[in-house]
């Protein structure tokens, strides 16, 4: 293994969801951080785990 | 997301449920001041490059404590009955994967391991952190890195998307390049050429592009919202980029011609011509079309600093007469620039309008126009009324 890809984010092999396909229900869904758009501080979907969580994913227009 | 909003409000509020948003727009602040106009009181994450994958939003998605989807589709009025009072197993066999880079990004690490490994997704991924946690300062090796990924790989269609978002995001700053916006669009229908089945790309060139290929005006809310905002005692959330023009233009199912009379306000060509004090920028939306098809012109005048000078808003408007030559149709002939309301500025103006290409339009076809308006210098307060000439070029698939 070179050591690039030790540099690389953890983006795991082993998944029901392929990179570019909609999570489906039963699916686990994938991780991802983003800044919040009031103060661009970090979240993460799994900063959530151990709670129910409605995900939206909108557009102003 | 109205329809969600009082009862994800409640269900928050009593513990049942945590209200994530993520939206997909390019620029942030326009999400916060819907949010503020609609009192969304959720953490809301900002996605610009699409990391999510997703294909058209909106998405609703409810997850269970393990952070496994149980509903694409919930509704609200069966929410509580189907998700909250469910208990749920951790039955996923997939473990968790990632689809943003980890944080805090490791810039230079990133920087390495895509110049070693030299594949687009390695460059795509250092794009990825540089575009969500680098700033903008950050913003010319973004481009780098993603015009790398793009080039490795001509068939990654999100490197020529996130390539795009970031073109038009330096567009809108003083460390600009002359073609950021223009490219930006290239690059935003090379991706969507890719997968045209991928709306939230399709929806970033239909925002500056004409009304016949719009599904909505996408941010004609903007002035009610700043209203209500103030009607109830609050100031809105500040816009650094306000939409106008093709933002804000209702789709239409014909291409329309304005009625007003207009009159080419030089015809003989006797206005001085300016000398340096202004370029202008002229972008066609979409960047290429088909004969028969129309295309949105965006023109934007920009004080070049040499010399340094400043609008004279006393005065009338800038102007912009459009010449379209046989055969072509243009939306508008005699186009005026809104100016604020201070005497003096020194902001770029934008002027939008649209032309209709004949059905045997080949190659690339040239609509000449001209800008009249006044500037003032800095030094010594000079004012001239002088004029610019530009062609807007457009290309033909």
């Amino acid at each position: 293994m070179s050591k690039f890809i030790h540099a690389l984010p953890a983006v795991a092999l082993l998944s029901s969801v392929a990179l570019g396909q909609s999570p489906q229900v039963g699916d686990r869904h994938p991780d991802f951080t983003l800044p919040t758009i009031s103060d661009g501080k970090p979240v993460s979907l799994s900063d959530y785990r151990g709670k129910k969580v409605l995900l939206i994913q909108f557009a102003a227009w | 997301m109205p329809v969600w909003h009082a009862a994800a409000n409640q269900w928050a509020k009593d513990g049942k449920v945590a209200v994530l948003g993520v939206t997909q727009e390019q620029h942030p602040e326009r999400c916060r001041l819907f949010a503020q106009w609609k009192g969304f009181d959720w953490p809301i994450l900002h996605d610009p490059i699409n990391v999510l994958e997703s294909s058209a939003v909106p998405i609703v998605l409810a997850l269970d404590e393990y952070g496994i989807v149980r509903s694409t589709r919930p509704k609200p009025e069966t929410f509580e009955k189907d998700f909250l009072t469910k208990t749920f197993d951790d039955d996923a066999k997939a473990k968790a994967v990632r689809r943003s880079p980890v944080r805090p990004p490791k810039f230079d690490a990133l920087k390495g391991a895509a110049t070693e490994a030299k594949t687009a997704a390695a460059w795509r991924e250092y794009g990825d952190a540089l575009t969500l946690w680098g700033g903008q300062k950050k913003v010319n090796d973004a481009i780098a890195a993603y015009t790398a990924a793009a080039k490795l790989d001509p068939k990654n269609g999100a490197a020529s998307f996130r390539l795009g978002v970031c073109l038009r995001k330096r567009s809108e700053t003083p460390g600009r390049e002359a073609d950021d916006f223009q490219a930006a669009v290239a690059a935003w229908e090379a991706a969507l050429d890719i997968d045209p089945n991928q709306y939230i790309w399709r929806r970033r060139i239909q925002q500056y592009g004409p009304r016949l290929d719009k599904p909505y005006p996408f941010y004609d809310w903007v002035p009610e919202a700043e209203a209500d905002i103030r009607k109830r005692g609050e100031t809105p959330v500040p816009l650094p980029v306000r939409p106008g023009g093709a933002e804000i233009a209702k789709p239409s199912k014909t291409f329309e011609v304005s009625a007003a009379a207009a009159k080419n306000p030089d015809p003989d060509g006797k206005v001085n011509r300016d000398t340096g004090a202004v370029v202008a920028e002229v972008v066609a939306v979409p960047a290429a079309v088909k004969a028969g098809q129309s295309v949105r012109v965006h023109v934007t005048f920009r004080l070049t600093g040499k010399p340094l000078a400043h609008w004279n808003n006393e005065a009338e408007p800038l102007r912009v007469w459009v010449e379209p030559p046989a055969g072509v149709t243009a939306s508008e002939r005699l186009i005026e620039a809104t100016k604020p309301k201070a005497a003096t500025s020194d902001e770029p103006r934008t002027v939008n309008f649209e032309v209709q290409l004949p059905k045997d339009a080949a190659g690339t076809v040239r609509v000449p126009i001209f800008a009249l308006y006044h500037v003032c210098d800095d030094d010594g307060g000079t004012c001239r009324f002088v004029r610019l000439d530009a062609t807007a070029e457009l290309k033909v698939k």
